[in-house]
C-alpha cells in the first residue's frame, strides 16, 4: 500500500480532507447519474429515429415483408446483458452485506456475460440477413446494434475494472475488508460499485425496451 | 496515505519535487524523447491512420459498391477513427482506461517536468488545461477566419471569381464547421477549466482526466474536421442536409466524423465542469453564493451534456449511411432526410445557448468589477440562464420552418421561439441594471462588454423578428438570417471571450495585455465588425442567399464594403496577437495581484497561483458582488490570514 508516501499537496487538516473525500464521493454519485442522462440523450435519437422512420413510411419501405433480425441471436445478447446486470447488482447486494467474495465471483461472471453477449451481438451484426439499406427498420437495427455494441462495452468494462479495483485495494489493505473498511480508497469504492450496479441497471431496463422494439413490434 | 493525499499527488505531479521516485513513472512518463507528448501523439495518430486506410480497405475490398466509385468511405472513416485513438494513446490519455483494467488506482500521468513543455503534453492541472484551450482556440479561430477572409474576397466581385462555385461553397462550409464547432468551447474550454475551481473555491476538478481528455479530443475533432479540405471537402455547409451529405465526397466523411467526435470532447467537458460545480463548492459556498460565471458554466454544462449526445447519434447514423450503407437520410430507401435536420438542430439550436451563456456569464461577472456595484438582480440572472438553458430544447423545429415541419406545428415553435426572448431579455436586463447610474471604468475588458451588448441587441431583436414564421419565411436562407446569427455569435461570445481574456490573462500569465495597443483592438474590432454585418441584413432583405458565389450587380457596392471592413476585421485580431506576443513576451509588465480590484475568488489566492490552488479550503462568508457596501465582510476566509495583497508577482 501507498499509505507511506507523503502528501505532495498542502498539509491538508482532517477537517479538509474529509470535506474533499465527501465532494469526491459525491462525484461518483453525480457523474453516475450524469452519465445515464446522457446516454439516454443518445439512445432517445435512436428510439426518435425508430418511430420517425416508422411513421414516415417513405416509399412504404419501413419494413417491407416485416423483415425482423435474428431473434436466437438477439435473445442471446438481450439474456446475456440481462444477466450480467442482474449479476451486477447481485453482487452489489452481497457486498452491503459484507461478503466481499459473493461480489468478486458474481462480478466476474458478469463479465463472462457481458462479453458473450458483446460476441453474439457482434456475430448478429456480421450475419443480419438483411442488407443494412433495404429500409427504414433495417438502418435503424444497424444503428441500435453499433450502439448496443458499445453499451455491452462499457458496461463489461465498468464491472471488470470495479472489481479488478476492488481485488486491489482488498490486497492492499492487507486484510481490512472493502466493505467495511473507512479507508477512503475503500470508501471511494463502495461508492463506485453502487454507481456501476445503477448504470447495469439502467442497461437492463433500456435494453429490454429496444428489445420490445426491434424484435417484439 | 489518504484519498485527499493521493489526488494531491495526481494533480501536482512534478510540483513535488520527487514524484518519480514516489511513484515510479514508467519510462513512457519521464522526461526525453520517449516520453508521451504531442509530438509521440503525431507519430502514432499518423500510424494509425495508416494502419485504418489498409485496414478499412482489406474489410472492403469484396464490396461491389465501392468498385469504381474512385473512393472508399469504410477506409477513410477507419483511417481517420484510428488516427483519433492513436492520438489519444500517444499523448498518454489511454494508459490510465488500460491500467484500471488491472485494477490499477490514481495512477500518475502528469507531466513529470515543470517547464513550458508541460503545454504539450496531457496534463491533469486544470490551469494547464485551461491555457491548452487558450491557445487552442485561438489557432481555430484564426484558422476559420483566413476561410472568412476567403470567403469575403470572393464576393468581392459577382462576375470576376477567385474560386470556382465547388470551391466557394467548400471554403464556406469549412469556414462554418470549424467556426460553429470550435468556438462552443471558446469559453468553455480555456476559461471555464481554468476559472472555475478557482472561483467556487476548489481545489482541483472533480475528473481532471476527463478534463484533460476532452482537450485532446478536441483537437483530434479539429484535425477530423480539417481534413475535408485535402479529401476535396463537403458542399453542404456546416448544417450538413442530407441528400447532399448523401451525395457528397468523402470530404463529408470527415464533417461527420469530426462532428462525433468533437460532440465526445463537450460532453465530457460539460460532465467534468457540472460534477464539479455541483460537488466542489467550498464550504459556505450556497447556492444563491455562486458565481454568475459558474452558474452560466454549469447551464451550458447541462445543454453541452444533453443535447451533444443526439449530435453524436445524429454523425453516427451519417457515418452508417456512408459506410455500411445504411439508409437513416435516404428517402428513397426507407428513410428520411428530414430526420437528419430534426437530430441536427435538436443539438443545434441548444448549441446557439451552449455558446451565448458563457457569453453572459463573464458579462455580467465583469460589469460589477468596472461599476463597482453589485450584480443588479443576480437571482434573476441566474433563473434567466436556468431558463435560457430548459427552453432551447424546445425550440429547434422553428430552424424547419420552411422544410419537414407540419405547417400546423409552425404556431407552437414560433411561440416557443419567442418565450425564450424572456429569460434572455432577463439577462440582459440585468445587465443594464447594473450599469444603470453606475461610474463605469473603462477599462478594455469593459469596453468588450458594453460592445457585447450593443451588439447581442441587434443580433437579439432580429432574432425575435426571424422566430416569426412570415419574416422567417421571407429572409430564409439569405444574408439577414447570416447577419442575425454572425451578430449574435460573434458579436455575443466572440467579444466576451476578449472581454475575459483581457480580464483574466493576468491572473493566467502574471503579465497585462498592453492598454494601448488593446483599445486599437477593441475600436478596430468593434467598429469593423459592425460595418461587416450590418449591410448584410440589408443585402439579405435585398434578397441575396447564402453559400452562393454569385450575385445581383446591384449589390456589389454594399458587398465590398462589407469585404473591405471583414479584411480590417481581420486586420483586428492580426492586432490582438500583436499584442498578446508583444505584453507576453517582447515587453512584459508585470501584473498586480488584483489589478481590476476584483472581490472575485480567483483573485484572492496567490499569484501565480499555487497547484493546489488555495493553501486552505476557503469559507464563503457572504454574496460574491458586495462591491458598494461600506465594512461589507470579505468574501471569503481563506484560511490564511485572509485575501493575498495586490504586491506584484511573477510567473514561474
Amino acid at each position: 500500500m501507498s499509505n507511506t508516501l507523503k502528501s505532495t499537496g498542502p498539509s491538508d487538516t482532517p477537517e479538509e480532507r474529509e470535506y474533499e473525500m465527501r465532494a469526491h464521493i459525491s462525484s461518483i454519485w453525480t457523474g453516475s447519474r450524469l452519465f445515464i442522462g446522457i446516454y439516454t440523450f443518445m439512445l432517445a435519437s435512436l428510439v426518435f429515429s425508430y418511430f420517425y422512420l416508422r411513421s414516415s413510411n417513405n416509399g412504404l419501405l419501413w419494413r417491407p415483408d416485416h423483415v425482423t433480425a435474428p431473434r436466437p441471436y438477439g435473445l442471446l445478447v438481450f439474456g446475456f446483458s440481462l444477466l450480467t446486470s442482474m449479476l451486477a447488482y447481485f453482487g452489489r447486494k452481497r457486498l452491503v452485506k459484507g461478503s466481499f467474495s459473493d461480489f468478486s465471483v458474481a462480478a466476474w461472471s458478469g463479465v463472462g456475460t457481458g462479453l458473450l453477449a458483446l460476441l453474439f451481438q457482434i456475430l448478429e451484426f456480421s450475419h443480419l440477413g438483411f442488407f443494412p439499406g433495404s429500409s427504414g427498420y433495417a438502418s435503424c437495427f444497424v444503428g441500435f446494434a453499433v450502439m448496443n455494441i458499445g453499451t455491452l462495452v462499457i458496461s463489461a468494462y465498468w464491472l471488470e475494472t470495479t472489481v479488478a479495483r476492488g481485488m486491489r485495494i482488498r490486497r492492499e489493505l492487507s486484510g481490512d475488508n472493502p466493505e467495511f473498511s473507512s479507508h477512503p480508497r475503500a470508501r471511494a469504492f463502495r461508492a463506485d460499485v453502487a454507481s456501476m450496479a445503477y448504470f447495469q441497471v439502467f442497461v437492463a431496463l433500456t435494453g429490454a425496451l429496444l428489445f420490445a422494439m426491434f424484435y417484439l413490434m | 496515505m489518504t484519498i485527499s493525499e493521493e489526488r494531491s499527488t495526481e494533480v501536482t505531479g512534478a510540483a513535488s519535487g520527487h514524484p518519480h521516485k514516489a511513484r515510479g513513472l514508467s519510462w513512457t512518463q519521464r522526461p526525453g524523447i520517449f516520453s508521451q507528448n504531442i509530438i509521440t501523439a503525431a507519430v502514432v495518430a499518423i500510424l494509425g491512420y495508416v494502419l485504418g486506410h489498409w485496414f478499412g480497405n482489406y474489410l472492403s475490398s469484396g464490396y461491389d459498391y465501392i468498385q469504381n466509385s474512385g473512393q472508399n468511405n469504410i477506409a477513410n472513416t477507419l483511417a481517420l477513427a484510428f488516427g483519433v485513438v492513436g492520438w489519444l494513446l500517444g499523448i498518454g490519455a489511454l494508459n490510465y482506461p488500460f491500467a484500471k483494467l488491472f485494477g490499477v488506482d490514481g495512477l500518475e500521468e502528469e507531466s513529470p517536468v515543470d517547464n513550458w513543455t508541460k503545454y504539450f503534453r496531457y496534463s491533469l492541472d486544470h490551469k494547464v488545461v485551461g491555457l491548452q484551450y487558450v491557445v487552442g482556440v485561438l489557432l481555430f479561430l484564426f484558422t476559420g477566419g483566413l476561410l472568412a477572409m476567403a470567403v469575403r474576397a470572393e464576393l468581392l466581385n459577382p462576375t470576376t471569381h477567385l474560386f470556382s462555385p465547388d470551391t466557394y461553397i467548400k471554403i464556406v462550409s469549412e469556414h462554418g464547421t470549424i467556426m460553429m464547432m470550435m468556438m462552443t468551447s471558446v469559453i468553455v474550454g480555456p476559461l471555464g477549466n481554468y476559472f472555475v475551481p478557482l472561483m467556487i473555491g476548489a481545489r482541483r476538478m472533480a475528473f481532471p482526466r476527463i478534463e484533460a481528455l476532452s482537450f485532446w479530443i478536441f483537437t483530434a475533432g479539429f484535425m477530423v474536421i480539417f481534413s475535408a479540405l485535402p479529401y476535396g471537402g463537403f458542399p453542404t455547409g456546416w448544417t450538413g442536409y442530407a441528400p447532399l451529405q448523401t451525395q457528397a465526397g468523402p470530404g463529408m466523411v470527415s464533417y461527420l466524423l469530426g462532428f462525433a467526435v468533437i460532440g465526445v470532447g463537450m460532453i465530457l467537458a460539460g460532465f467534468n465542469q457540472a460534477v464539479t460545480i455541483i460537488n466542489y463548492r467550498a464550504p459556505g459556498m450556497t447556492w444563491s453564493r455562486v458565481p454568475i460565471f459558474v452558474w452560466s458554466i454549469l447551464a451550458t454544462a447541462a445543454l453541452l451534456t444533453l443535447a451533444t449526445p443526439v449530435l453524436f447519434a445524429g454523425g453516427l447514423f451519417g457515418l452508417l449511411d456512408k459506410t455500411v450503407q445504411t439508409a437513416f437520410y435516404v428517402t428513397e430507401h426507407g428513410g428520411s432526410s428530414y430526420l437528419w435536420e430534426n437530430l441536427f438542430w435538436f443539438f443545434g439550436h441548444p448549441e446557439v445557448y451552449i455558446m451565448a451563456l458563457p457569453g453572459f456569464g463573464i458579462a455580467a461577472e465583469i460589469l460589477p468589477v468596472f461599476t463597482r456595484r453589485p450584480l443588479f438582480a443576480y437571482k434573476v440572472a441566474a433563473a434567466g440562464m436556468i431558463g435560457v438553458a430548459l427552453l432551447s430544447f424546445f425550440v429547434w423545429q422553428h430552424h424547419l420552418f420552411q422544410s419537414g415541419i407540419n405547417p400546423d406545428m409552425r404556431p407552437l415553435f414560433m411561440l416557443t421561439t419567442e418565450l425564450i426572448s424572456i429569460p434572455t431579455g432577463f439577462i440582459f436586463l440585468v445587465g443594464m441594471g447594473t450599469l444603470y447610474r453606475a461610474k463605469i471604468r473603462l477599462e478594455i475588458p469593459m469596453l468588450f462588454v458594453l460592445a457585447l451588448f450593443f451588439n447581442f441587441l441587434i443580433g437579439g431583436v432580429t432574432g425575435v423578428f426571424l422566430s416569426d414564421v412570415p419574416v422567417n419565411v421571407t429572409v430564409h436562407g439569405g444574408f439577414f438570417v447570416l447577419s442575425h446569427f454572425h451578430y449574435t455569435i460573434m458579436g455575443g461570445l466572440l467579444f466576451a471571450f476578449m472581454a475575459g481574456l483581457y480580464f483574466w490573462l493576468p491572473k493566467m500569465t502574471g503579465k497585462m495585455m498592453n492598454k494601448k495597443i488593446g483599445k486599437i483592438h477593441f475600436w478596430m474590432m468593434f467598429v469593423f465588425f459592425n460595418l461587416t454585418f450590418f449591410p448584410m441584413f440589408i443585402i439579405g432583405l435585398l434578397g441575396q442567399p447564402r453559400r452562393v458565389f454569385s450575385y445581383a450587380t446591384n449589390l456589389q457596392g454594399l458587398n465590398d464594403f462589407s469585404s473591405v471592413s471583414a479584411f480590417l476585421l481581420g486586420l483586428s485580431f492580426l492586432v490582438f496577437f500583436y499584442n498578446l506576443i508583444w505584453s507576453m513576451w517582447i515587453k512584459p509588465e508585470i501584473a498586480p495581484a488584483n489589478p481590476w480590484e476584483s472581490m472575485g475568488l480567483e483573485w484572492q489566492t496567490a499569484s501565480p497561483i499555487p497547484p493546489y490552488n488555495f493553501e486552505r479550503i476557503p469559507v464563503i462568508m457572504t454574496d460574491p458582488y458586495r462591491y458598494s457596501e461600506d465594512g461589507a465582510p470579505a468574501f471569503a476566509d481563506l484560511g490564511n490570514g485572509g485575501p493575498s495583497d495586490s504586491s506584484t508577482h511573477s510567473m514561474a
